[in-house]
């Protein structure tokens, strides 16, 4: 769904070897152009792909089903046939991802699943179940707004359990028993694995790894097939952390480019970050959807072989898995992420913070001031920047993310100053 | 836009409601006295407050604070005051002003923002939006803060999903206590006060449903202006004898009109339906629809309050009733669900075409609408028109190109085009 959004080249990356460059250029590649990574993979002779929508869709359940499950994340650039199926005031990443829907031909994905997060995405399930091709499998994840409280876990549970029930209408779909689940909780547990040992190579070496390569890395994980994915994960971080160890200082200008964490929502593409990139600043880390939330698992993410088997308590596993990582905006309580992002803040010693949010994305919107505030009161200033239809007004953002770097590289002077 | 060529037919009982609003508003400040002191919940429109009301809590409703500013046309600089705070634009109006106003410690009953909250409400049946919103507020006051999660109920309730909900209500119940620091009173004394409430919230309801019965008449005695303005008790004293007691009088004033064949709008042509909240700082776009002979005969935004019928509440468990109707509410079930709801309308209130408020603030209630105008278009036949506004945010609104639009609109109606 990304098509239009393919990079000329490979993307910046210090590799070393070959094996490192070919599994960089197919997690790129598959995570820039879904779409025409699920025709070849169709006309390989693989199995049926189940499209989801959101991050709080577990793939895990997919994968168990004996499905392969691909995030769909929006199409870039103008609005097409979501016009007249969404009012411009909706969000923009909403608006993007109905359009990406209505411009699949059918034979890419079995179905799409989407989950319950924001009223915008709610609207997109709403308006897809009334135009998808028929036969085409639809889920509504129903998951809960609340992460505790009385009941919270066994109604996850009892969501999980009827996608997981509803997956078998996939042609090709399989009863998801326990022991699948378990195993497909592992390979995703080595995908999100692989791509944490990417992010520290990112927040040692932005020059080596940077943020937006590190982010088109992460989109490619949500495609590919993830046994695939797992292995190219493991080439690749293996590479770099070799290069990181071979060559322990930075380069020419390297290491003088102010560190920021960038927060918000989906990105359709990497061309925000490229745009923060180009102005002089390095992704030291993220909170965003598809990065730095998307790892952000906490206990529960290895498989435990001591655990009670079958499915019902692996779907309780899971329940607490989702429930217990760093929440998206639309869960409550939100302390858990405003602390998360302070403290990655810290911990990966950012200069300053860039906000992306994403045009009309309520629940991003409500929490900025809050989360500003906090950031301004631990040290760390911070830039808001709206991204539209996958991109950000580029004049106008490039001159105020100099004006950002600029301060920030005086403030970083004055500091190693005094 | 000219308005003063008609006369403008309002309800007798109107003067009484002010009346209430004002007793509202008053309860509310002296409850924050220490001599008449009471609790005070900020709620939000799909609170079950009967639960409250049975607790001896007072709710208070920024949403009707927000209409009451918007009515008054006071609403975009309490907006400016969130958006300066850095709450975006983009934002729902009714929550930007309701911040603004808390931020800035002013606000338009009598000067004074709403009294300040001793424990807070939100539902997510109406939307996400006021979750986040009434974080922001807990936030702001240091207030306890209880979120009912209500699961979408597209085509319905699953148990697991009213098992949820009620085991939430069981709790509200509870952090009510805690916030206002009392006992808990005997399991039974509470139901019983709960089931008095709820027969109360049930009446009230009754009444309400009667009055869009009434409307079914033509000339209808109740356009739109009488229906919004005559929504606040059924939202902010549902569960109380005034309310009650207020509607009776509203259903003998439209019994009465409709036995004198007198309509709200004189020699109505046409009868309309309008979808979503309305646009409080802008009735003179209905009075020009009225001066044009269109009439409206329902709104799916005050039909809404009608669903709220506690029959079962009354006498099987309340909570597990409770947890079923507010999963319900208008704004948390699915498209194909508020397609019926629409048609049924716009087949029993006898109507000739569909007004949608695509309002920028209300993604929930907005978003959808061109999926319905299409079926109220393609399976009924009948036209519609889409009016681009904000209910509170007036800077949102281009009065030239929606006249233009609904003199075409119109135009259709009589067969012109």
């Amino acid at each position: 769904m990304n098509g239009a959004s393919v990079a000329a080249g490979p993307p910046p990356c210090r590799t070393a070897g070959e094996a490192a460059r070919a599994a960089l250029e197919r997690l790129v590649r598959a995570g820039a152009d879904p779409v025409s990574y699920l025709r070849g993979r169709r006309a390989a002779g693989a199995g049926p792909a189940v499209g989801y929508v959101c991050g709080y869709v577990p793939e895990e359940v997919i994968l168990a089903a004996g499905l392969h499950p691909v995030r769909l994340g929006g199409r870039p650039g103008p609005v097409g046939p979501a016009d007249s199926r969404l009012q411009s005031f909706a969000c923009s990443f909403a608006r993007a991802c109905l359009d990406g829907l209505l411009t699949l031909t059918g034979s890419e994905v079995a179905g799409v699943v989407f989950a319950y997060t924001c009223d915008s995405l709610r609207a997109v399930a709403e308006s897809w179940r009334i135009h998808a091709p028929r036969g085409t499998f639809f889920h509504f994840l129903n998951l809960p707004a609340r992460l505790k409280g009385r009941g919270v876990e066994d109604y996850t549970r009892a969501a999980l359990s009827r996608f997981a029930v509803s997956l078998q209408a996939v042609e090709g779909g399989r009863p998801v028993t326990g022991e699948s689940l378990e195993a497909a909780a592992r390979l995703t547990a080595a995908v999100r694995a692989g791509l944490g040992r990417l992010a520290a190579v990112r927040s040692a070496r932005p020059d080596i790894l940077p943020g937006s390569t590190f982010i088109a890395i992460a989109r490619g994980a949500t495609v590919l097939d993830r046994g695939e994915a797992a292995r190219d994960l493991d080439t690749l971080a293996a590479d770099l952390e070799a290069v990181v160890e071979a060559n322990p200082l930075p380069g020419d200008g390297a290491g003088s480019r102010p560190r920021v964490l960038v927060t918000g929502g989906f990105l359709e593409t990497e061309g925000p970050l490229r745009l923060i990139e180009e102005a002089g600043l390095d992704i030291a880390a993220d909170d965003l959807c598809l990065g730095g939330r998307a790892l952000a698992f906490g206990a529960g993410t290895e498989a435990r072989p001591d655990a009670e088997s079958g499915l019902g308590p692996a779907l309780a596993r899971l329940a607490a898995l989702y429930l217990g990582r760093v929440p998206c905006p639309t869960k409550h309580p939100p302390e858990r992420r405003f602390a998360f992002v302070c403290d990655e803040a810290a911990r990966h010693d950012v200069d300053g913070v860039v906000f992306l949010l994403q045009k009309f994305c309520d629940p991003h919107a409500f929490d900025y001031p809050e989360l500003r505030h906090r950031l301004g009161s631990a040290g760390h200033p911070s830039l808001l920047l709206e991204v539209e239809q996958g991109a950000l007004s580029r004049g106008q953002a490039l001159t105020r993310l100099e004006a950002f770097a600029e301060g920030l590289r005086e403030a970083m002077e004055g500091g190693r100053a005094g | 836009m000219k308005t003063a060529t008609m006369p403008d037919r309002r309800l007798k009982v109107d003067s009484e409601l002010k009346r209430l609003i004002l007793r509202h508003y008053l309860g509310a400040f002296r409850a924050k006295r220490p001599l008449t002191r009471r609790p005070v919940a900020w709620v939000t429109s799909g609170a079950p407050v009967e639960i409250l009301l049975a607790l001896g809590i007072l709710p208070v409703y920024p949403e009707n604070y927000g209409a009451l500013c918007g009515s008054r046309k006071a609403a975009v600089p309490y907006c400016e005051e969130a958006e300066k705070a850095g709450y975006s634009l983009d934002l729902c109006a009714y929550a930007r002003n309701s911040i603004g106003s808390m931020l800035s410690g002013r606000g338009e009953l009598g000067g004074r923002p709403l009294p300040a909250p001793d424990l807070l409400l939100t539902t997510k049946n109406i939307c996400g939006v006021v979750v986040k919103w009434w974080e922001v507020v807990a936030r702001h006051y240091g207030c306890p803060l209880f979120v009912l999660d209500t699961p979408f109920a597209a085509d319905g309730v699953t148990p697991e999903q009213k098992e949820y909900v009620r085991g939430q209500l069981e709790d509200l119940v509870d952090f009510c206590l805690r916030a206002t620091r009392r006992r808990r009173p005997p399991r039974e004394a509470f139901e019983r006060r709960l089931r008095e409430v709820l027969d109360l919230s049930g009446q009230a309801t009754a009444l309400w449903q009667e009055l869009q019965v009434l409307r079914r008449n033509s000339p209808t005695p109740a356009s739109a202006l009488d229906m919004f303005t005559n929504l606040f008790p059924i939202v902010t004293l549902r569960g109380t004898q005034a309310c009650v007691d207020y509607y009776r009088k509203v259903r003998d004033e439209l019994s009465e009109r409709v036995r004198r064949g007198e309509g709200a709008v004189p020699g109505e042509r046409f009868r309309l339906v309008w979808d979503n909240i309305a646009i409080w700082y802008n009735f003179d776009l209905v009075r020009y629809l009225h001066r044009r002979g269109a009439a409206f005969v329902g709104e799916t935004y005050t039909d809404a309050w009608g669903l709220y019928d506690f029959k079962e509440a009354r006498v099987g468990d309340p909570l597990d009733a409770m947890a079923e109707l507010y999963s319900l509410v208008l704004l948390n079930v699915g498209l194909e669900v508020r397609k019926e709801r629409l048609f049924r309308m716009v087949r029993l209130q006898r109507a000739d075409g569909v007004v949608f408020h695509s309002c920028r603030s209300c993604k929930t209630y907005s978003l959808g609408q061109y999926e319905l105008a299409r079926a109220v278009r393609d399976e009924l036949g009948l036209p519609t028109l889409i009016i681009e506004a904000d209910m509170v945010d007036s800077r949102a609104f281009a009065s030239g190109p929606t006249v233009t639009r609904i003199d075409a609109f119109l135009e259709l109606l009589s067969g012109g085009l």
